[in-house]
């Protein structure tokens, strides 16, 4: 996309207030939350957490439907409440508006009050939430949670001496890690909320399903009383932040702080603690020690990095001056909040950094989306991505790596062990970092300054050594490897005296011949499919059945898309050579390593003898005009072939005769030109071919002739002269068991009529069904024969008449020997009967059933 | 202490209602009873979501276009567009003015910038646009026309129904777009009903039919593009892959267009063996069929290995299933029992009574049935039947981790097919791998300081 819509939002970069609304109370102990709206909301939301968290997440929907949403929604909310007390037990329920509650207009604190009247006693703390999902991003949601738990608490205002703690949504683990770190200092705190046990659970003996971790309703009681409240948030104004309530309403003095990430966050509050009488520990300022060396140590990594971080205002903020603190250019800073503070901030903050990014612009965006940050990232050249998982998607389009440590992730684990608070969390993302930086340079480096400085000419394959080593034709020891022909070149450019095509012969083994021509889209779908059952399959070749350069359209899209699947399989053709000279760099740049010309002369008066004719650049040619041409163009490709390292091997049939004599002067000019060996074969007689009175030379004779030829070139003994559709090793081609078989004969067959929904099993009663699937079964062999509407054998007018109908049901299975249905009445089955039909009750698999059936009839009637 | 069964679910749960198995279904879910179930706006997502180069318009505020944004395992040979989330983001002041202004400027905005140019649209109205009384049909009808090009409303409120009520919204939402189509000749091939190419299931099919002579059309929805979706009415016959969400469309098409369809399964060996010959056999051709019959016996015979290595480590285990349809279920404790296993647990989302009664009838003796169970109730009956493995959905995957049940994921979400010969493979070598896992016997065990 990348267009930047206005009025459409592109892959949302936020959620809905109910979301978090419904997180923030899973961290008050004892509570559950009930979504008051149509049943989707929860469900989504619940997937959304647990796969997330991987915890299970329990919450609860009104389940309002038309009538709720018509008439509204009290009676719902009203069971509602009083089920989810009596599965859970709940200390307090959180109920939470939607987007539907809001606008249908529902009073949710008169149902509240209605609730207590009309179950005194159930000592359960009923708090409300206003969640419109239009009303804001999780973000505010959480806070309003928060600030509605504190309005709706009953408060003691009686001095404690204790601190409270607010934070925005931070992962349970950084909240084990901000608890201890606080309990470290020697503080009495209150946490609010405490997602720490609930959303990340230990295997117990006994699974709860009411989670018992979170801040109890007692000390929420107590947070008026507190000296300090510390909310760790820039963005809350005073209407939505849970500390100014405290403080408007019970004068509880409160400082902002922003999350504790980075030198200056973690400073700010450990002075901030110190100040409240806190303790800073030896241990803590020895991991601000530990944090320090490793940003000297990282530092020069991390000036590589350009960071995109996106999520909660918060979050962003938080990470940016991580960034900027460690050398790291933050080029993007992206929310899907409404937040113009969020630019306030991060300008002064960018401000204070300019002199060490010189000439560099950062983008700060809210109420943004995913498709406006891909296009920052393409435009700002990003390399590094920092957010929740909802990013993967650039980063796999951009191939920039993705740092997730917000919510939510949903294609890694450990969302619920997300550390990024503290000197420690703060540590994990610099380490990251730094580490996405070291492994980008690690794997490209070489590369890169190879490409850029050394190389002045496309190097061969280093390969192809290990290539022709593990080709079953060309390697002598390869012969546990195997390869497949694909038939995808039906014409050729020449006519041989010895050869005649033909497509359809089962039980011919010979080059040139094929069952099936495949297109090339279905000889890629051949050869994964042989792949994966043939692990040693080392060489496709394309082998005709005409001449794999006649056809050179279809065997390069062959090639191309084999090589899109699997980078590392050697190509092979085999061409009588005639088109060679014209095609040899693109088979280089098609990545083909070998090639097999057959060359049967080397004397155009031999070749005369050999070609009936040639069709060359769109004309005929005959006798020796047309054998000189077509050696020309032998001769040439294969001096071509060698000068492009690519391996070539000559194959020269042996025609008794006509070119017996003549063979050691082709083997020494292939020699000459730089082939790699030659394959001297005896031709096989072809009845219909001109050579078909020819006699077949004797291994013995061809065995002699490659002995003499020796001593110009290597020769191949293991040849099995294959069929251009060939697989497997040379010793057993499979390629039989890839073709088809003919139909079986046909034998007498019994109908049956088959009651059934699923279609897969008999499994509607008979008076149900509105169709039925026709069979036909000798017990053995069972086909399906069509399906046959009942209404389709409606005689009269109208099919309501009960008798009409009967009939109707009648006329579609008259002609079945019996009717399978889950259940059928007796009335129904006596008709069935008065008209020959049986019927047989079963919930069995329908082709299972029938086959069953079919065999049972026989059995009866004697026939078996 | 809280108790585990409401009352008023008593009447969904087998051997705890006066009519022992025959339990009640088809019902709307018990309010704070905490259903599994989705709404109407999810039922017509999902079944038109893998329509690849469709601009899909979630209308209404962010939530449900960010919790749908791609969550599904359906993949695409072609365009990507179904992959990204397309939403109107509805603020309050859309909400006290109305949104079709705003509706009508983003497919103006999407008509003017979006690559690749839309020639396809689907606009669905969740629960707000439905309060609000936005005319959908009336933005969509309008830019129809000023564009050329199809804009189908879907008009989804999730109050409106259940799930399977999107379904149907879905498949009339096809219909309208195919209708026009009706005209083009005949060609010898089939359609795909009802199966959304969850990690390629519907190209396995394909591959099958293509294998065996027999040319697939259209697919609906998986991998579908609009071209070929329009293409749809020139097949010959229409295969119905899930009953469930397809088979409205089925009838439709069967009585608009003259197409009959067959229903098919290609889950488990019988199924789909018994629908590839089917299918051969509606089309009457010998020679398909013989082919057809090739096939199965070849796949067959390569996959019963593998089953047999892995059934001696699963003969008598005892599964849960907790999945969206019957027929999935049904087809699920046939698998099981084919694996020498029990399912001791079984229940649905939206089952009809008929598919509880197989469901009783194939079940264990002792199962327990149950019709839209939700957490407390699976909870207590897997302990209760000592459950060792569950089928199910995201949602339920860690409540079986933390009874310290194994789990198989039989979801939308997934990346592995289920589907056909190799989805047999993946479905039992998955059942091994979770329920067999080491993992298990550390959770169980530990000295007896360890155990909270």
């Amino acid at each position: 996309m990348g267009a930047n819509l206005v009025n459409l939002n592109v892959n949302p970069c936020k959620m809905c207030m109910p979301m978090g609304a419904v997180s923030a109370l899973c961290g008050i102990k004892g509570c559950m939350s009930i979504l008051h709206g149509s049943q989707g909301c929860a469900t989504y939301i619940r997937r959304h957490m647990a796969t997330h968290y991987n915890e299970p997440v329990d919450i609860a929907s009104s389940s309002l439907t038309e009538e709720g949403t018509v008439f509204g929604g009290e009676a719902n909310l009203l069971k509602g409440l009083r089920n989810l007390i009596d599965l859970y037990a709940p200390e307090a329920i959180g109920v939470c508006t939607t987007c539907l509650a809001e606008t249908i207009g529902e009073d949710v604190g008169a149902i509240v009050k209605k609730f207590y009247e009309q179950n005194p006693g159930t000592g359960v703390k009923i708090i409300h939430v206003a969640a419109p999902g239009y009303g804001g991003t999780q973000n505010e949601g959480w806070f309003a949670a928060i600030r509605a738990v504190l309005e709706q608490t009953e408060q003691s205002t009686a001095p404690n001496g204790k601190i409270n703690v607010i934070t925005p949504m931070i992962s349970p683990a950084d909240t084990r890690w901000l608890k201890d770190l606080l309990n470290g200092a020697g503080m009495d705190f209150i946490l609010l909320p405490d997602l720490s046990d609930n959303l990340d659970g230990v295997t117990e003996k006994r699974y709860n399903r009411l989670k018992t971790g979170g801040t109890s309703l007692s000390d929420i009681a107590k947070m008026a009383g507190a000296r300090l409240t510390v909310e760790f948030s820039e963005f809350t104004d005073e209407k939505a932040s849970p500390a100014a309530y405290l403080y408007e309403t019970y004068r509880v003095p409160y400082v902002k702080l922003p999350l504790p990430v980075g030198v200056r966050g973690m400073d700010q509050l450990l002075t901030t603690l110190e100040d409240a009488g806190g303790a800073v520990t030896v241990d803590m300022i020895k991991a601000r020690g530990r944090y320090l060396d490793a940003m000297v140590d990282s530092h020069k990594y991390c000036a590589k990095a350009r960071a995109a971080v996106f999520g909660e205002p918060d979050f962003v903020t938080a990470v940016i001056r991580l960034c900027c603190e460690n050398g790291i250019l933050p080029l993007l800073a992206a929310t899907g909040s409404v937040s113009p503070r969020l630019k306030e901030l991060l300008d002064a903050e960018f401000e204070d950094y300019k002199d060490f990014y010189p000439a560099e612009e950062m983008a700060i965006l809210d109420d943004s989306d995913f498709d406006e940050i891909e296009r920052y990232c393409r435009q700002l050249g990003v390399n590094l991505l920092i957010g929740s998982s909802d990013g993967r998607r650039i980063a796999h389009k951009l191939d920039i790596p993705l740092i997730r440590c917000a919510f939510p992730i949903h294609d890694y684990v450990g969302g619920q062990r997300v550390r990024m608070l503290g000197f420690e969390g703060s540590l994990n993302l610099l380490d990251q970092s730094a580490n996405c930086m070291l492994e980008k340079t690690e794997t490209g480096f070489r590369g890169a300054l190879y490409d850029r400085f050394f190389k002045t000419r496309p190097a061969p394959p280093a390969d192809i050594h290990a290539k022709t080593a593990s080709h079953p034709c060309f390697g002598e020891h390869a012969c546990k490897n195997a390869r497949v022909h694909l038939p995808v070149a039906p014409k050729c450019n020449i006519q041989c005296n010895y050869c005649l095509r033909n497509f359809d012969c089962m039980n011919e083994s010979r080059p040139g011949v094929a069952s099936k021509i495949l297109t090339p889209a279905e000889a890629l779908e051949r050869y994964m499919k042989l792949k994966e059952s043939m692990p040693n399959l080392t060489v496709v070749g394309i082998a005709g059945p005409g001449d794999a350069l006649a056809n050179f359209e279809e065997t390069r899209e062959t090639l191309r898309l084999i090589r899109e699947y699997d980078a590392d399989i050697t190509f092979c053709i085999a061409t009588n050579g005639l088109m060679l000279p014209m095609y040899v760099p693109e088979l280089k740049k098609l990545g083909v390593s070998h090639v097999t010309v057959t060359v049967n002369a080397v004397d155009p008066s031999v070749g005369a003898k050999i070609y009936q004719h040639i069709n060359y650049m769109g004309k005929t040619y005959t006798g020796t005009e047309g054998a000189s041409i077509l050696l020309a163009n032998q001769l040439a490709g294969i001096k071509m072939l060698a000068d492009a390292d690519i391996m070539c091997k000559v194959n020269c049939v042996a025609l008794k005769g006509i070119n017996d004599s003549h063979i050691f002067e082709v083997t020494k000019q292939a020699a000459a030109l730089g082939a790699f060996m030659t394959n001297i074969m005896p031709h096989i007689p072809v009845r219909g071919s001109s050579f078909e009175a020819l006699d077949r030379m004797t291994n013995m004779e061809i065995k002699a002739i490659r002995e003499v030829c020796g001593v110009n070139i290597k020769q191949m003994a293991h040849c099995r002269q294959c069929r251009s559709d060939a697989a497997g090793t040379l010793d057993e081609d499979i390629s039989i068991h890839l073709r088809e078989k003919p139909a079986s004969e046909t034998r007498p067959y019994k109908r049956f009529a088959v009651a059934t929904k699923s279609g897969a099993i008999v499994d509607i009663h008979f008076g149900h069904a509105k169709e039925f699937y026709i069979f036909e079964s000798d017990g053995e062999d069972t086909r399906f024969v069509e399906t046959r509407k009942v209404s389709r054998y409606c005689n009269g007018l109208e099919c309501d008449d009960k008798e009409d109908r009967w009939e109707s049901v009648i006329g579609a299975v008259a002609d079945c020997e019996a009717v399978l249905a889950l259940r059928i009445g007796l009335v129904p089955e006596k008709r069935l009967k008065e008209n020959g039909i049986d019927a047989i009750a079963t919930y069995e698999r329908v082709e299972t059933a029938v086959t069953l059936a079919a065999r049972e009839r026989s059995a009866m009637n004697g026939i078996a | 202490m809280h108790m585990s069964v409401l009352e008023e679910r008593k009447a969904s749960i087998s051997d705890m209602n006066e009519h022992g198995r025959g339990i009640c279904c088809e019902r709307e879910s018990v309010s704070g009873a905490v259903s599994q179930r989705a709404c109407v706006y999810c039922g017509a997502r999902v079944v038109l979501n893998p329509i690849t180069d469709a601009y899909h318009i979630v209308h209404g505020p962010i939530g449900c276009a960010s919790y749908t944004w791609d969550i599904r395992g359906s993949l695409t040979s072609g365009a990507s567009t179904y992959r990204n989330s397309f939403s109107t983001d509805l603020r309050e002041t859309d909400i006290v003015f109305g949104g079709e202004k705003k509706l009508s400027a983003a497919i103006d905005e999407l008509m003017e910038k979006a690559e690749p140019a839309p020639k396809l649209i689907f606009v669905y109205a969740t629960c707000i646009a439905g309060v609000i009384g936005d005319d959908i049909e009336a933005v969509c009808r309008a830019a129809a026309k000023k564009y050329g090009i199809r804009v189908i409303p879907v008009k989804a409120p999730g109050f409106s129904g259940t799930k399977p009520q999107g379904y149907k919204l879905a498949c009339d939402a096809i219909m309208a777009l195919i209708l026009p189509g009706i005209n083009q000749s005949k060609r010898f091939g089939v359609n795909i009903l009802g199966d959304y190419n969850l990690a390629g299931e519907t190209w396995i099919i394909r591959s099958y039919l293509e294998e065996i002579g027999i040319p697939v059309i259209s697919t609906i929805t998986g991998d579908a593009s609009y071209e070929k979706l329009m293409r749809a009415p020139t097949a010959v016959l229409n295969l119905v892959q899930c009953a469930g969400s397809s088979t409205y469309l089925a009838e439709r098409m069967y009585s608009e267009m003259d197409i009959p369809y067959i229903k098919v399964s290609f889950f488990g060996i019988e199924d789909t063996t018994a629908s590839l010959f089917r299918v051969a056999d509606a089309l009457g051709k010998p020679e398909i069929s013989a082919k057809a019959r090739e096939l199965a016996k070849r796949r067959t015979s390569e996959v019963v290995p593998v089953i047999e290595k892995y059934k001696p480590s699963l003969e008598g285990k005892r599964a849960a299933i907790f999945v969206g349809g019957g027929f999935k279920a049904i087809s699920l404790i046939r698998q099981f029992n084919e694996l020498g296993m029990k399912t001791v647990v079984a229940g649905t989302q939206t089952g009809k009574k008929d598919e509880y009664e197989i469901i009783s009838a194939l079940a264990d003796g002792e199962a327990v049935i149950l019709d839209d169970a939700n957490p407390a109730e699976l909870e207590r009956f897997m302990l209760e039947k000592q459950a060792d493995i569950l089928v199910g959905g995201v949602k339920e995957r860690p409540l079986a981790y933390k009874l310290g049940i194994a789990f198989c994921d039989h979801n939308h979400e997934r990346k592995h097919p289920l589907a056909g010969f190799e989805g047999i493979e993946n479905f039992v070598r998955e059942v091994h791998t979770t329920i067999n896992s080491p993992v298990w016997k550390y959770v169980k065990e530990g000295p007896a300081w360890a155990q909270i």
